[in-house]
């Protein structure tokens, strides 16, 4: 084997020339399939990440999100009083009863006004998302105008720095703190105390509860308890599954799209390999012939030249994968269909993309070398070795 | 011309490679048209949409409503000529994910209001008749196989619009007369949804017509500077700039569509430009001979030129008659909500057969040069 691998080694270096250029046909279509997978993947790690494991999101029966969810104030205490629900040290509930409404604030890039969306919280939101840190300022004083910010939403739009004032809901409201998430889609948002956005935006009810369960195995009973109980018509989810549900509309159609550009770019760079290997296969006729004459079977003829068209296409993988990955990390908008408002998340690469496009790069190789390796394997010896 | 003959020939040398150089440049201009079909999709729908046509929201949002009052206030501003009202429904048709637009409009204003909206009289009158009636754009009848007639059930996925399922009749199916109305949603009775509403009154937002398009701006700011200061400020913008502030909200398609597009040439002139390399290489010698024959530099420089580009172009056509075949809103039916109708015009084909000449002659060019420059001697003494 160390023969034959050696041989097709140096047989791509002194075509290199026509080995580089099929390598970077196929650079191009693993660098657009890992950044168009990187979107898909930030998109629905933004909001996956906003959901824990340990939290339950009640949302009125039939309600696929918390735009079109309803929960009467009077509910509350009844789920707060559940045994389930994990408590504070002084004996609070774990819950926050919660209200996404959504203004309209002018984008940093372009100064067109964008959806933005702005979260009612009750007074202990930040112990049920203990994900949440505080990079400038403090927590907003329940009962007063105060507002804090998704790091996220200060980039992305402007007038909404520590300190400003921020008219919302006929009433100037002032930023006092700036956090971050863990990159969840709540850095996107603008959060405040829920009993003053409700007169604000003239509502009377909550949207839904967020409750922090003693446990996550505490779910199910959690579910049978709301479910038993006639004063309420909420439907318990676990806050991960939620959110995952929710990213699934964008999400998908970001796939959708990734998969069927990448798909077709990919048929084009195969044709491209096709046609070095068959050149490859036409310019070594004599070469080979001589390998077969040594006493070389044909398996061995195709596998090294199988391998040696999955070679190529891999660093033509790596180089893709080199090209795409600056991108990670870079931060982006795209709208959430479901809260009809603007998600800022990043770019994804995670190591499992690139190994996903190294093996895509692979197959590349190994699906254009494919015929050329039979090609080879089928060539008489006499012949072969006649040809000049 | 004379050397056509010459140039096919060439091509036909290694009939394989060139038809899977020709499938490549296909595929590739296949997937650009398609790519620019959809970004002139959502431009479409800003160019026609009406300079003359105000749309006001609530300041906040659009999702807040307005009370009815503001219909009357907005009627009586200088430069007004027309105003009308409309909700959003946002009701489910037997599943969540049947989602299409449906509008509760105030029929007979709303009507007069967008002349796009193409419906025959008789449909008209049968509509404005109906308390319970509802109009359908020929997208959306063709998608769910509504005909006129047909009952529908929505389920109010908002809960304001109460609990109860909302039955409808289709009296009339219409079309869209220009890419500003979507021929994909579904229109109603604004008076049906409101009897049922919790809060009785509310409207989600106008839409003005303005006697002088000219003045647009300036009556737009006058309705504005009426709520000022009440409790429902509101915020109103030609229907174009509110388009696009529309398509913006989906993300920056500009860039990263772009981004696809070049990255799918870039690939594709590799894979030209490779074959080309190759086909000029296998024929070192051949080309060395014509030169000892008389053939000037420039003729072998044309004759390689004119292969690349002829590869290229035909390339070019299949996938550019291939994409006005298969991109096509009807055959594809992915448009509806808020992806507008898209398809593969007989500009794009040309832009593209455009893209596919540029192809060619940058894939050929390099091996041109080689081959125009290669030393006879050189050549003919090296054993290919």
């Amino acid at each position: 084997m160390g023969l034959i691998a050696n041989y097709n080694l140096r047989s791509m270096i002194v075509r290199k020339g026509t080995a580089a250029m099929t390598a970077m046909g196929i650079a191009m279509v693993v660098a657009v399939f890992v950044m168009t997978m990187a979107i898909a993947q930030g998109f629905r790690g933004a909001l996956v990440a906003s959901g824990s494991n340990e939290n339950a999101i009640l949302l009125r029966k039939g309600a696929t999100s918390e735009t079109v969810s309803a929960v009467l104030k009077p509910q509350l205490p009844l789920i707060e009083s559940m045994p389930q629900v994990a408590r504070t040290a002084d004996g609070h509930a774990l819950a926050s009863p919660e209200l996404v409404v959504i203004i309209s604030l002018p984008r940093a890039s372009d100064g067109h006004p964008a959806n933005v969306p702005l979260r009612g919280v009750g007074p202990r939101a930040f112990e049920v998302r203990n994900t949440l840190q505080f990079v400038e300022g403090r927590r907003f004083t329940p009962g007063t105008r105060e507002i804090n910010v998704g790091k996220q939403a200060v980039a992305r739009f402007t007038g909404l720095t520590l300190g400003s004032d921020v008219k919302f809901g006929g009433v100037a409201w002032k930023v006092v703190g700036i956090f971050t998430a863990d990159d969840a889609s709540f850095e996107s948002e603008v959060w405040g105390d829920v009993d003053l956005m409700m007169p604000a935006f003239q509502r009377n009810g909550y949207q839904s509860v967020t409750v922090k369960l003693v446990d996550p195995s505490a779910f199910d009973s959690f579910q049978a308890a709301v479910g038993n109980d006639p004063r309420l018509d909420l439907k318990p989810n676990r806050e991960r599954d939620y959110y995952e549900g929710q990213s699934e509309t964008t999400g998908t159609l970001i796939r959708v799209f990734a998969i069927f550009v990448t798909a077709i770019l990919s048929i084009g760079a195969v044709f491209g390999a096709v046609n070095t290997m068959y050149a490859a296969v036409a310019y070594r006729t004599r070469e080979i012939g001589t390998l077969r004459a040594l006493g070389f079977s044909r398996l061995r003829i195709v596998t090294a030249f199988l391998a040696e068209s999955v070679a190529l296409a891999l660093v033509g993988g790596v180089v893709g994968c080199i090209i795409a990955l600056p991108v990670h990390g870079l931060s982006t908008g795209a709208m959430n269909m479901t809260s009809f408002s603007e998600l800022a998340f990043k770019f994804r690469i995670t190591p499992a993309l690139l190994a996903g496009g190294l093996l895509f790069s692979a197959v590349m190789g190994a699906v254009g070398g494919l015929l050329p390796a039979l090609r080879a394997a089928r060539i008489p010896v006499a012949r072969a070795l006649r040809e000049i | 011309m004379k050397f056509v003959g010459l140039v096919l020939k060439s091509a036909r040398r290694s009939k394989r490679r060139t038809a899977l150089t020709i499938l490549s440049v296909a595929l590739a201009v296949f997937l650009f048209s398609a790519l620019r079909a959809v970004l002139q999709g959502f431009d479409a729908v800003s160019a026609a949409s009406s300079a003359q046509r105000l749309v006001t929201i609530r300041s906040t949002s659009m999702i807040f409503s307005m009370p009815t009052s503001h219909g009357e206030a907005i009627r009586s501003t200088a430069g007004v000529q027309d105003v009308t009202w409309a909700n959003w429904f946002g009701g489910i048709y037997k599943d969540p994910k049947n989602f299409f637009g449906q509008f509760a409009v105030e029929p007979e204003s709303y009507l007069r209001m967008y002349p796009e909206i193409l419906l025959s009289d008789e449909e008209k009158q049968a509509f404005l008749a109906d308390r319970t009636g509802c109009i359908v754009g020929d997208g959306l009848a063709k998608k769910y196989g509504f005909k006129i007639g047909d009952r529908i059930v929505l389920q109010p996925g908002i809960p304001t619009y109460g609990t109860q399922d909302y039955p409808f009749t289709i009296r009339g199916i219409y079309r869209a007369g220009s890419s500003a109305v979507d021929n994909q949603s579904m229109m109603f009775h604004w008076k049906y949804a409101d009897e049922r509403s919790i809060v009785k009154g509310e409207v989600g937002w106008y839409v003005t017509r303005v006697a002088d398009p000219d003045r647009a701006v300036q009556v737009a700011n006058a309705i504005d500077q009426k709520f000022a200061n009440s409790p429902y400020e509101t915020k109103t913008d030609t229907e174009q700039a509110f388009s696009a502030q529309f398509a913006s909200m989906l993300g920056n398609l500009n860039v990263l569509l772009g981004s696809v597009a070049l990255a799918v040439v870039l690939t594709t002139l590799f894979v030209a430009g490779n074959t080309m390399a190759m086909s000029v290489r296998e024929r070192t010698t051949e080309i060395a001979v014509m030169r000892t024959l008389g053939f000037p530099a420039a003729t072998i420089f044309m004759l390689v030129v004119g292969e690349g580009v002829l590869v290229a172009v035909v390339g070019g056509a299949i996938g550019g008659v291939l994409a006005r075949l298969v991109i096509n809103a009807e055959a594809l039916g992915l448009a509806g909500g808020f992806i507008p109708a898209f398809g593969v015009s007989n500009s794009n084909v040309g832009v593209g057969l455009g893209l596919s000449l540029i192809i060619g002659l940058l894939a050929a060019v390099i091996p041109a040069t080689m081959a125009s420059r290669l030393k006879i001697v050189d050549a003919l003494r090296r054993v290919a």
